[in-house]
């Protein structure tokens, strides 16, 4: 089945713009002083998309697989440092978020391309890798947060389980599991609704493409399948990569 | 089970909490740490089952220095109960087994006989408990490993007069089976009572160390 896409020309694209006009009219006739940001937004928008598919192109066209896989390991570090954030005053939180979500992100993307479920293309990788890494830092940072919020509010429960002769990790694990489960409740509530609330983006895409409702649906059943794969993989290794770094060799809170 | 502090001292950042403690704490007696707030008492506790590493000097016990023995054993033998209780689970029973998940109903009635607590009182849920009923069930969650070496944080301090006496009774017959025990304390009549050595700190140093009725920070502090 071949579909003609009918996309914008860069005419509609810039017709587009007097839309933003109008934006523009209410917020000045509301005197709302935001005009300026408004502006700035919508040209940010335009540039950073603009860069963004250049960037995809040339990857596409020049770079290939190895090109698509170089991509999604940027993404992991950029998503890496944004999760590792939430848990700022755990010790070595970044490199914890930055490396649950490579596992979870890489073990997601080769499973589905080893397994053939999606063709080992550059243009199929990227956006898939987006996605996939997308929500597992989602998921990787409220871990993360729970886990720092454990450390101030479970402080005396979690010493007084250690003087008890628990190792770190028993002491600990309450903890791991609200963190864990607190990181995970998202993406299983979207799971549960998708399609019922949201239309979500693969799905939306394939059908503005052309593709029919039926088809699509499937893209978006495998996305959010692997979705679950990737924020418990990735939640689970960061959860307890942070909770290694807490602790010192005798059993101790570092911080 | 003879502790030996050997020039301990203790940093935080630049302040100095402890500073060249030299001391024996000797086994089968009950050594009472005393001395005004912020010398330092609760952290030389802590090091006692290494929930604290000195940053220069060293700690032995029975001649060993506490890092060549394994931490988790260390802290069965040396069970450390903390000033504010803390309880971890729902009922007083489930609490008692967290340190000791085979511990029967039988043996948890006993335990809460030595506390002074009816047997009933293992079903209770711990939400419920007052101050006192929560500090006794802590010193019976740490008692139900059988620790050869009792580490008391201010056990009673704030508590009611039953749970304090039900609490120096543990101490009491401790000392008598031949253990134990260390005890910080601001109750200066307290030290007295089970104190067969004291330790008195003033700023992190040590101050005075002798039998109870020859320490003059006894005499003088008051209560």
């Amino acid at each position: 089945m071949t579909h003609e896409v009918h996309v914008p020309s860069w005419p509609g694209v810039v017709a587009s713009l007097a839309l933003v006009a109008v934006a523009l009219g209410i917020v000045a006739r509301a005197r709302l002083r935001i005009s300026r940001e408004l502006v700035v937004a919508a040209v940010r928008a335009g540039v950073q998309l603009i860069a963004v598919g250049a960037l995809l192109l040339a990857i596409f066209k020049y770079a290939g697989l190895p090109g698509a896989f170089a991509w999604a390991a940027v993404m992991v570090v950029i998503a890496g440092q944004v999760a590792g954030r939430r848990g700022s005053g755990v010790p070595r939180s970044r490199v914890a978020a930055t490396a649950g979500l490579a596992a979870g992100g890489g073990t997601t993307l080769l499973a589905l391309v080893l397994l053939d479920v999606i063709p080992a293309q550059a243009r199929v990788v990227v956006p898939v890798a987006g996605m996939i890494i997308g929500g597992s830092m989602q998921a990787a940072g409220l871990a993360l947060r729970r886990v720092r919020d454990a450390v101030t509010s479970g402080r005396a429960a979690i010493e007084a389980r250690l003087s008890l002769g628990l190792t770190a990790r028993e002491a600990f694990a309450p903890h791991t599991r609200d963190a864990l489960h607190t990181a995970l409740l998202p993406v299983v509530d979207s799971t549960k609704v998708v399609g019922l609330i949201t239309l979500p983006g693969a799905m939306t895409g394939l059908i503005l493409g052309g593709v029919d409702p039926l088809t699509a649906i499937r893209y978006q059943i495998v996305v959010m399948y692997m979705l679950l794969a990737a924020a418990a993989i990735s939640a689970y290794v960061t959860t307890r990569l942070a909770e290694a770094a807490l602790f010192d060799e005798a059993h101790r809170l570092r911080c | 089970m003879t502790f030996v502090l050997e020039a301990v001292g203790v940093r935080h950042g630049d302040a100095v909490i402890l500073d060249g403690i030299s001391v024996t704490l000797r086994s089968g007696h009950c050594t009472a740490i005393a001395g005004p707030s912020g010398a330092g008492k609760s952290t030389l506790l802590r090091l006692l089952n290494r929930m604290l590493e000195p940053t220069s000097g060293r700690v032995l016990l029975d001649g060993t220095p506490l890092p060549a023995l394994d931490v988790l054993a260390l802290r069965r033998r040396v069970g450390l109960v903390a000033q504010q209780p803390t309880l971890l689970t729902g009922t007083v029973l489930d609490d008692l087994r967290v340190g000791r998940p085979g511990l029967t109903e039988d043996e948890a009635r006993s335990l809460l006989a030595e506390i002074g607590l009816p047997p009933a009182f293992a079903e209770r849920p711990t939400a419920g408990l007052s101050g006192g009923e929560a500090q006794r069930v802590c010193l019976a969650r740490t008692l139900a490993l059988r620790p050869e070496v009792l580490l008391l944080d201010e056990p009673t301090s704030a508590l009611d007069r039953a749970s304090a006496e039900a609490i120096e009774q543990v101490v009491k017959d401790l000392r008598a089976a031949g253990g134990t025990a260390v005890l910080v304390s601001h109750d200066t009549a307290q030290a007295r009572r089970l104190a067969d050595d004291v330790i008195v700190l003033r700023a992190g140093r040590l101050a005075e160390h002798g039998p109870p009725d020859e320490v003059a920070y006894l005499r003088t502090a008051t209560s």
